[in-house]
């Protein structure tokens, strides 16, 4: 099995620069196809960067990636690729089969085939009773699953979701859990940002991020195990000190 | 009431503005443009209008010999800051140059007009032969009001030098406008301001929103490219642009029995394109602000400079001189002209087309700009 056919995703010194701040730097980042890989930092880390370089929407700086199998910028991956951006990216002013159908009609799907998984997602995010509602009348997290749905109405690969959680009440929460292990299930892999700790206890394998730096990376149970920590939050405090203590060595 | 609270506000609002450096430009630059952009439209005079002189006078020869011109007096002591004075002698060949819009009018001189005004100035009985004839484009009022006022004044000076005290009369026989109103005048041209100015904005408006929203982001990390998203926005804001016009053109001529007498489609056309043109503006500009206030704040820039001049509210020759070269880089002028020449004048293809050229030229030079900083946003 060569590197392509085993991940979805693979990165090589990947670097991003905003004028002079680096917010992705050199990043070696490789997600297994149909994993769950969660990418865990404070908030500006470069979480959100690097998802966008992935998703093609902004253009590395230096390095190189691959994107189920193709390069990017350039490889023609956009219609196997699912993006819920941080901003839930949908149109208020429209109701929410108006933008189900949208997104349906850029991928190219036929009408049968858009009505057809708009029922099933409405079904799946229990957003049935609203479908013919304004978007801008819904609650915080009923837009959250509109997105969501919104992103999945291709039926993507691969899913690229950004902060997915954020603003999501706990019970909604786990219930956005529960569909990722089902778009595994069924095949999916996700890369997905989030700064809540105790909700990537739900991810196959975790990267914590800091400032743009891949400084650990492993299954949930080895990164508590390797830090001696009982909460993810306290492991990841432990590395970064150690990444803060190695990079004043090294200045030193 | 308490005053700790108030000045607690007061002064919050104040950091808020003045914390955003562009906000608080904005505040002191955009009313000193606002300003300086009325100051300068409404203290221009008309100038450099396009007239042809074709002078067929044969003059008077007096019994002692010697001919006098009247008519060349008056043509001497016309205002050459106002006319840009040309002679021709062919006549036919003077009204096609008005009926091409090169020239705004001629003004004739009879074979006996000098002979017909001292005949009257001598003997009162003497009908009132006398006359200037100007066939001229009327569909611009301010433009016909310039040079009758100019002629008139002519021969008020002239008569004045020679003490002599003879009626001559100014004949109006226009090629265009005839009967137009300021209103005929206006009309056509508020329809491709108000396409500008509501495209523009909207444009600008939602477009701030769909990079705040991320959808932006989100139809471009899928198949769409910058291209289809900008082509996309082209197409409707143009429809929208030809209804407003179907619009604003049915109450124009019902409400306001507005002079229409060319095809009403190449007006729809050339306003469609200006739409395009202006959705793109709209969404350069939207590379510039960050949130939906700082979109705003370029309202003034957007409105103040077409107000002035695209010739909606004044024709082009009434602004001055050096600013007119501006004229012919905002897009809503082409299509004021382009509107006005089908209404008021009747003009086809043939003769707008050069209207037409322009605005597709920018129409495709902002799109081509608006895909770019789309494309420069990955950056």
């Amino acid at each position: 099995m060569t590197l392509e056919n085993e991940y979805a995703i693979l990165t090589n010194h990947l670097t991003k620069k905003f004028k002079d701040f680096i917010a992705v730097n050199d990043l070696d980042l490789k997600v297994k196809k149909g994993e769950i890989y969660g990418l865990l930092g404070p908030n500006g880390a470069g979480k959100t960067t690097i998802i966008k370089m992935l998703a093609s929407i902004r253009n590395p700086t230096k390095g190189k990636a691959s994107v189920l199998g193709e390069e990017i910028p350039d490889g023609n991956i956009a219609s196997k690729i699912g993006y819920m951006p941080q901003e839930t990216g949908i149109y208020l002013g429209l109701t929410v089969d108006q933008n189900m159908k949208f997104y349906g009609r850029i991928f190219n799907l036929k009408r049968e085939e858009i009505e057809k998984r708009e029922d099933e997602l409405l079904k799946f995010v229990d957003l049935e009773d609203w479908k013919y509602e304004m978007v801008e009348n819904l609650s915080g997290g009923m837009k959250h699953r509109v997105s969501l749905a919104c992103t999945l109405i291709h039926q993507p690969e691969l899913l690229f979701l950004d902060e997915p959680t954020v603003g999501v009440d706990p019970e909604l929460r786990e219930s956005f859990w529960k569909y990722f292990q089902q778009l595994k299930e069924n095949g999916a892999t996700i890369l997905i940002t989030t700064h809540y700790m105790d909700e990537a206890r739900h991810c196959d394998r975790i990267g914590f991020i800091q400032r743009g730096k891949l400084i650990a990376e492993d299954t949930p149970a080895n990164l508590l195990k390797n830090s001696g920590k009982d909460s993810l939050e306290d492991a990841f405090l432990l590395f970064s000190r150690k990444e803060d203590k190695d990079l004043k060595e090294v200045m030193a | 009431m308490k005053f700790y609270r108030i000045m607690a506000i007061s002064r919050r609002v104040f950091r808020d503005v003045a914390n955003d450096k562009r906000s608080l430009a904005m505040l002191f630059l955009a009313p000193i443009f606002a300003m300086c952009v009325f100051g300068v439209a409404f203290s221009g005079d008309v100038e450099n209008v396009n007239v042809i002189i074709v002078n067929q006078d044969q003059g008077l020869t007096s019994p002692l010999g010697g001919t006098t011109y009247l008519s060349t007096e008056i043509i001497n002591n016309l205002n050459t800051t106002t006319l840009n004075i040309q002679n021709m002698t062919n006549l036919d060949e003077a009204r096609l140059k008005v009926e091409n819009g090169q020239s705004s009018a001629v003004i004739i001189f009879p074979e006996d007009f000098s002979k017909n005004a001292f005949l009257k100035s001598q003997n009162q009985s003497y009908p009132l032969n006398a006359e200037i004839i100007i066939e001229g484009d009327d569909s611009i009022t301010n433009i016909k009001n310039a040079i009758l006022k100019s002629v008139n004044q002519a021969i008020s000076d002239t008569l004045t030098e020679n003490g002599i005290t003879p009626a001559i009369k100014v004949t109006s026989d226009p090629i265009y406008g005839k009967d137009a109103e300021f209103i005929d005048f206006f009309v056509p041209g508020i329809l491709a301001f108000v396409v500008y100015l509501l495209t523009t904005i909207l444009t600008l408006i939602t477009f701030v929103g769909e990079r705040s929203n991320g959808t932006l982001e989100r139809v471009l990390a899928s198949p769409v490219t910058e291209g289809e998203v900008v082509t996309g926005y082209a197409i409707t804001f143009s429809t929208f642009g030809v209804l407003q016009v179907a619009l604003l053109m049915i109450i124009a001529i019902m409400v306001f029995n507005i002079m229409v007498v060319g095809n009403v489609i190449l007006a729809f056309f050339a306003v469609a394109i200006l739409a395009i043109a202006c959705q793109a503006l709209g969404i350069l500009l939207s590379s510039l602000a960050k949130r939906p206030e700082q979109a705003i704040q370029f309202f003034p820039f957007v409105i103040l400079p077409v107000f002035l001049l695209s010739g909606v509210f004044w024709p082009v020759q009434a602004i001055p001189y050096w600013l007119r070269p501006f004229s012919y880089i905002v897009p809503p002028t082409y299509a004021v002209d382009a509107c006005r020449a089908v209404m008021l004048k009747g003009w086809g293809l043939d003769k707008i087309w050069p209207d037409l050229l322009a605005l597709l030229i920018f129409a495709l030079f902002f799109l081509f700009l608006a895909v770019w900083t789309l494309k420069r946003g990955k950056k």
